[in-house]
């Protein structure tokens, strides 16, 4: 493709605007969803216009792209609007249950960082290609940050989400949150059992322990279960839902009221966590459950990424750029500031029929 | 759920957008431009289709089961920038061939009536 002349491009900047603006008209969830690839299509055919000479040509794209916004913007909001009052009236779930509703969009990324000589971290995402199990079941993500001497994390961490996984699908049990609960207790139970077999001091280096955070879409519900300090967020709109319950010590001392985070911060206990997987049989997994909404985007992720980049920011990304998009630059921003740790993250948008 | 041939007819007749959009995806994958650039191709650019357009529709049809979108990855006769590509379900090539075999019987009335030439021509220029 050729480059354009200045003046062209100068012309292309000012419609893009024009355009980008006019999108607002669109409902919120509309405009989430497509705004990007619209602007990108509106681009491409902005220059096919410019390659063209004609001066009406310009009058007729302009006139199509008023009809065509004018219609669409009419028919989207009254979309949008139906699909309000049927949730008034406490319709929409029935619709939502009968037409296997949920989409999924999904991207995953682990990567060792820049100090840290091996990887950790280890996620697993699990979307059911068959209908059945994935109305039955739902999808599966879990982030587990392992730990322990001699590279025992990465056992921990593997043996954590391969056991979720395995427990949560053929857990007969209908209750989505207590089967995801149990599948993280079992996960456990199992390191907890490879670690009493560890007698002698020599042995005991051996210890190892992780975190988890596992979470199941199903239906228009988040399930969500952890233990340690990888954290979920539910990203809609403007707001950032923590729904993970953080293990850290600092926010375990401010959750107790015994300080604030700053004084909490002041004692320098870092990256200390008040629970993990295989310490303990009486281990009390945080377990809870959110209502999604079309284009709500779901992201696990371990402290090396959520301790060193802000909420708000992850925010900004995941909502700008696709999943896999969001997850690479979720992770090169983690690094950008110093990579200390493994960072880890999962990112998956939410798609409900309406 | 949703592949039935009961399904597939209560989605008749089709939108001339959606069956647009179908026919656009009947051989390849593409993005929204590229389905745009298709239908100008293929219709001498008398058919044109905004985004709005475009993607309401693509939504409704992801919905309906119609199409999924197959990834997002640029496209190397544009730019780098990467864009959703969309493909046609089984269920959306059923939809396509029953919307096309309604329109022939269409056609075929009209050419009982004598509005077009019979076996063909359509395009009327000749």
């Amino acid at each position: 493709m050729n480059p354009l002349p200045p003046d062209a491009r100068r012309s292309q900047a000012r419609a893009e605007q024009f355009y980008r603006l006019l999108l607002h008209l669109y409902p919120v969830a509309f405009r989430r969803t497509y705004e990007r690839e619209m602007l990108l299509a509106f681009r491409a055919c902005y220059r096919d216009l410019l390659q063209q000479s004609h001066p009406h040509e310009r009058l007729r794209f302009w006139s199509m792209i008023a009809f065509d916004l004018g219609i669409t913007v009419c028919s989207e909001r009254l979309r949008s609007c139906v699909a309000f009052c049927k949730r008034l009236l406490g319709r929409e779930r029935n619709y939502l249950m009968a037409s296997a509703l949920l989409r999924l969009d999904v991207a995953a990324l682990t990567d060792r960082g820049l100090t840290r000589d091996a990887n950790e971290d280890t996620l697993i995402s699990v979307v059911p290609p068959d209908t059945q199990t994935m109305q039955q079941k739902g999808a599966l993500f879990v982030v587990a940050d392992g730990m322990g001497g001699h590279t025992m994390g990465e056992v921990a961490s593997d043996l954590a989400v391969t056991t979720i996984r395995e427990t949560y699908y053929q857990n007969p049990e209908n209750d989505t949150l207590t089967a995801l609960r149990q599948a993280v207790e079992q996960a456990n139970e199992t390191i907890v059992q490879r670690n009493e077999t560890l007698r002698t001091r020599e042995e005991a280096s051996r210890w190892m322990g992780t975190t988890c955070v596992a979470a199941v879409l199903k239906d228009d519900r988040v399930y969500i279960a952890n233990a340690g300090d990888s954290l979920a967020y539910l990203i809609r709109d403007q707001e950032v839902l923590q729904l993970a319950q953080n293990h850290s010590w600092e926010v375990e001392q401010v959750r107790l009221g015994a300080m604030t985070l700053e004084e909490a911060k002041a004692q320098g206990k870092g990256n200390v966590i008040t629970c993990c997987l295989g310490d303990t049989l009486e281990l009390e997994v945080y377990a809870a459950t959110e209502q999604a909404q079309d284009g709500d985007i779901l992201v696990l992720c371990t402290d090396g990424l959520h301790g060193l980049i802000g909420e708000e920011e992850i925010r900004a990304i995941v909502q700008q750029y696709g999943p896999e998009e969001s997850a690479a630059r979720l992770v090169a921003r983690a690094n950008e500031s110093g990579g200390p740790d493994n960072i880890t993250a999962v990112v998956a948008r939410i798609s409900l029929a309406a | 759920m949703g592949n039935t041939e009961q399904n597939v007819e209560k989605l008749l007749p089709l939108t001339p957008a959606v069956f647009a959009i179908l026919l656009a995806l009947a051989d390849q994958e593409r993005h929204g431009y590229g389905i745009m650039q298709e239908l100008a191709l293929r219709t001498d650019g008398k058919l044109r289709m905004g985004p709005g357009t475009l993607y309401g529709s693509i939504k409704r049809m992801l919905a309906d089961g119609l199409i999924r979108e197959s990834g997002e990855r640029p496209d190397p006769t544009l730019d780098d920038e990467r864009r959703r590509y969309y493909r046609l379900t089984d269920f959306g090539q059923r939809v396509a061939q029953a919307e096309a075999r309604r329109l022939e019987q269409l056609v075929h009335v009209a050419q009982s009536k004598r509005l077009l030439p019979e076996g063909g021509g359509i395009g009327g220029n000749r």
